[in-house]
């Protein structure tokens, strides 16, 4: 629970569109390997999807990658976390893929799409001749059933918020087996539309549809299911499960991506995710080479890697800065239920607290007094970055490194306090406002061990301006039940990160002033400020279909606004650095996850690799 | 009469159960946040369907009313209810997990005595000699090192020497194995965690043991046998150790108590698939019934545990059977 996710719809590997090459590169059928022939049908012609890569790979092999947990279902629809969707994105095709290397939406499922002229109905092609792992065809049939069993409320799970626009449903048809046609509730920017409704994964309705009626899908395809009757549509099917212990997937040997050759992929015979839920653990058996790579690297331990790169045949790959921002704001939430402790309307933090934390003065003198190049230098061991946004330097389209705000200047961050009558009146080295109040609060975060140590940096930071800092770590439940229930606190360290597709149209719940995670005061009924209604306003035109130039200059202005008021304090980001082997090939780790196995189906063994 | 005993014993389990299901409910709902409460932490979440889903999984109802449904199910439908997170009934997860948890444990306790033992008879039979000192150094040495350390030691060994497989409890290629190269891949999986369980209890085992055989050796029929001319040798294994070994039986047996709660550490660190992990997690995510399940589970093996030491007292002890 490192960090927390805006949002998830879907992750997979790069792929390009055959386009209208029918047959071109099909490779004969059956597919080798086929677990069983084909129901008799008139095949349609096939058109399979050629994959762009750097090499063109061999079959065979394994990846071994380590995992903290495993997988808690194989139903698509019903996982509600990542491990889950992790695996559940390589077992299950969606319309539409994500190129994280690019970060633009590519052809999977669809081979094409389009918009109509006012922007509310998209056209979908699907590839002709896609088979799920049975052999049974992938037709527009399926993508109905799922997109309807992921609207079934009585399920209730989180892929049917994913699924609709401010609270409403997509309308979907079939005018035949290969086209689909999703009228949205509204217009939307092309960059959300697409990943957005590819968040749906496509189950088989000749299997799932007599469990659905029965009423009993919410338990079909768990992780009690025996591996050969779980019927996917992606790239990959389960060889095996061992709870607690590793998923074995296999190739799905109907998977209709191809290389430029022809050839069937994905090249691997076997993806293992094995669970190692110890960190040094899965470092040591990365070092010997039992698992082929990891995840997550600690910072400090990017120095280690780098040394053991020519032993142990691998590289250290830098990938830039990470999605995940860190801030921390105060409580500026007045209480709005009444019933409790306090009266409707009543501050949270108090008046005395709430005094200081809503003058914007006082925030930009927090803001300047945390020194974030040491930070850097001590959380991140110089591996990390400042940041003054949600969109990092991660973010490869709507970061906007124009945008800074208020850092260190603990000149400045006193001269600012003194001008709002703070003084230490009884030279106890602790500041107290104009009525005599100390200035202290407490800052509260959860138990991460950067989170803990950058707690302690602005503790520290702060008292060199006369402000009283005290820490405070809690459980990760406990904060979210402060942040969002009982806003029992002054003040919160966190952190958001993003997922795909990395773009400030997913983050609605930060930027409006009527979400839940506009931290600093959230659920608001309509603006409090002019700058949030500004806000909401440019988060509105955000969404709206525009150039992606004018999203950009959106964004950065939502930034702008954010940064001028300091109602999150923003730190450092940290850098990502990942070992990768030597002996595969196509092997792109990305910032956006999936790190590692967002192309796994083009992955590769060397054949000269030495192992 | 020894029936009626076990029976006994057995019914004390049911109040003993029932209060245990009572305090877990109890005790999860004063913790702040429930299951919800991590899904709730995506704030593509809609409250809409947070306020559904609380609603299916009965968490909108009070801890009462909850603990009535639940009881009622288990008492009259046999049902203890479905893990949240998996939608698989609980025993249904439970039950691979705790079949490893105790292979581990029981591997552990076999460390355990099958070094406890005639090390501490060693000790004791030479005892207030060099030999005596090095065992209670190094046993206490055992004892000092956090478990945790010791594990990612020997971890850390396995990992570079290869002697050992680093963590698991299988291999990839486990399917493909015949039935005699599973039973050696297993073990060669078990013996490290089950070193790490097996050592943290050593030490005070050995010196139960010492101090055990040195009270026999003081008594006066083993001076008479000593007296008779027997060698030393057979006067230490066969008067002393038999009637050493009678308060270790005892030991032993609530030693089998307490085989769910011992292996966490190890199970986390060699990625052993067991029912730490497994509660551990469903702790930390609250999900109700299979924290439920687990807690039960692990008092049913305590409450066995204790009383299969009791019967071994008895068989092993004329005395207590008779009397």
């Amino acid at each position: 629970m490192e960090g927390w996710i805006i949002h998830r719809p879907t992750a997979l590997p790069l792929v390009i569109a055959a386009g209208l090459l029918l047959g071109a590169a099909a490779p004969s059928a059956p597919p080798r390997g086929a677990a069983r022939p084909a129901p008799r049908r008139p095949a349609p012609a096939f058109e399979p999807l050629v994959t762009p890569m750097d090499e063109i790979g061999v079959r065979g092999g394994r990846f071994v990658y380590a995992v903290m947990n495993d997988a808690k279902t194989f139903n698509p629809i019903m996982s509600n976390e990542t491990s889950s969707s992790d695996v559940n994105g390589r077992l299950y095709a969606s319309l539409t893929d994500y190129d994280n290397a690019r970060q633009e939406s590519a052809p999977r499922l669809a081979k094409s799409w389009e918009v109509s002229r006012d922007g509310w109905t998209w056209t979908w092609h699907l590839r002709r001749g896609a088979r799920f792992s049975d052999g049974h065809p992938l037709t527009a049939e399926d993508v109905l059933f799922s997109f309807a069993v992921a609207y079934d409320s009585t399920l209730h799970q989180s892929i049917y918020d994913q699924l609709t626009f401010d609270g409403k449903k997509v309308e979907i048809s079939a005018p035949d087996s290969y086209t689909v046609v999703t009228r949205l509730p509204r217009p939307l920017a092309r960059e959300l539309v697409v990943p957005k409704l590819s968040a749906l994964r496509i189950l088989p309705k000749h299997v799932l549809e007599p469990l659905w009626r029965a009423g009993r899908f919410a338990s079909a395809y768990g992780v009690g299911t025996p591996p050969e009757s779980l019927v996917t549509s992606g790239a990959w099917r389960l060889e095996r499960f061992a709870p607690h212990e590793m998923t074995v997937l296999g190739r799905n040997p109907w998977w209709f991506g191809v290389d430029a050759r022809g050839q069937r992929l994905p090249y691997l015979d076997q993806l293992v995710y094995l669970v190692v839920p110890d960190d040094n653990a899965a470092v040591l058996r990365f070092e010997n080479g039992e698992v082929d790579a990891l995840s997550d690297v600690k910072p400090e331990d990017y120095a280690t890697f780098a040394r053991g790169e020519t032993r142990g045949a691998y590289t250290l790959r830098d990938l830039g800065a990470a999605l995940t921002s860190n801030f921390f704001w105060f409580d500026l939430n007045r209480e709005r239920k009444g019933g409790g402790k306090r009266e409707v309307g009543e501050p949270c933090a108090g008046a005395v607290k709430y005094a200081w934390f809503a003058n914007r003065d006082f925030r930009r003198a927090v803001s300047m007094a945390i020194d974030r190049d040491a930070i850097i230098r001590s959380v991140f061991f110089g591996e990390g970055v400042k940041n003054w946004s949600l969109m990092t330097p991660g973010y490869r389209l709507f970061h906007a490194p124009a945008v800074s705000g208020p850092d260190y200047d603990p000149a400045g961050a006193r001269r600012l306090l003194a001008r709002l009558g703070f003084r230490d009146r009884d030279g106890d080295h602790v500041l107290e406002d104009a009525d005599g109040h100390p200035v202290r609060f407490t800052l509260k975060t959860n138990s991460s061990t950067a989170r803990m140590q950058m707690a302690n940096f602005v503790r520290d930071d702060l008292a060199k301006v006369g402000i009283a800092c005290t820490v405070s770590v809690i459980d990760y439940t406990v904060m979210i039940n402060n942040m969002r229930e009982d806003f029992d606190y002054d003040a919160i360290l966190a952190g958001l990160t993003g997922a795909v597709p990395p773009d400030p149209g997913m983050a609605g719940n930060f930027y409006r002033s009527g979400a839940i995670s506009h931290f600093w005061n959230i659920r608001q009924p309509k603006p409090e400020t002019r700058a949030e209604a500004r806000l909401d306003s440019l988060f509105d035109a955000l969404l709206e279909p525009r150039s992606l130039a004018e999203r950009r200059r959106i964004s950065a202005e939502m930034d702008r606004i954010i940064v001028d008021q300091c109602w999150v304090i923003w730190l450092p980001t940290m850098k990502v650095k990942l070992p990768v082997r030597n002996r595969f090939g196509n092997l792109h780790p990305t910032i956006v996850p999936q790190r590692l196995l967002w192309n796994i189906e083009t992955v590769f063994v060397r054949p000269t690799g030495r192992r | 009469m020894m029936r009626t005993y076990v029976l006994r014993r057995l019914l004390q389990l049911v109040p003993l159960l029932l209060a245990l299901t009572a305090l877990t409910f109890l005790l999860l709902r004063l913790a702040p946040g429930d299951y919800l409460s991590s899904v709730a932490s995506n704030p593509d979440v809609s409250d809409a369907t947070l306020d559904a889903m609380r609603h299916r999984f009965g968490l909108d109802r009070s801890w009462l009313v909850q603990l009535g449904l639940y009881l009622r199910n288990v008492l009259f439908h046999l049902d203890f209810g479905e893990s949240f997170s998996l939608h698989r009934p609980v025993f249904a997860v439970l039950r691979g997990a705790l079949l490893n948890t105790l292979l581990l444990a029981l591997a552990g306790a076999l460390v355990t005595w099958g070094l406890a033992i005639p090390l501490g008879a060693w000790a004791a039979a030479r005892h207030d000699t060099p030999v005596d000192r090095a065992l209670s150094f190094v046993a206490f040495l055992g004892l000092s090192v956090p478990e945790v350390l010791s594990g990612l030691l020997l971890l850390m060994l396995a990992a570079r020497t290869g002697w050992f497989p680093a963590g698991g409890m299988r291999s990839i290629d486990w399917d493909l194995l015949g039935p005699g190269a599973k039973a050696l891949d297993l073990l060669r999986h078990l013996v490290l965690p089950a070193l790490v369980v097996g050592l943290v209890p050593l030490a005070s085992r050995m010196r139960q043991m010492r101090a055990s055989l040195l009270d026999v050796l003081g008594q006066e029929y083993v001076t008479t046998a000593r007296a008779m001319g027997l060698p030393e040798r057979s006067v230490i294994l066969r008067h002393g150790m038999r009637n050493a070994l009678n308060p270790l039986i005892t030991l032993f047996g609530y030693t089998l108590g307490s085989l769910l709660s011992g292996s966490l550490v190890a199970e986390v660190i060699f990625a052993w698939p067991g029912l730490g992990r497994v509660t551990y997690e469903a702790l930390l995510s609250r999900d109700l019934y299979l924290v439920v399940g687990s807690v039960l589970m692990a008092a049913v093996v305590l409450v066995l545990g204790n009383l299969v030491a009791d019967l071994l007292l008895a068989a092993a002890d004329p005395r207590i059977r008779d009397g």
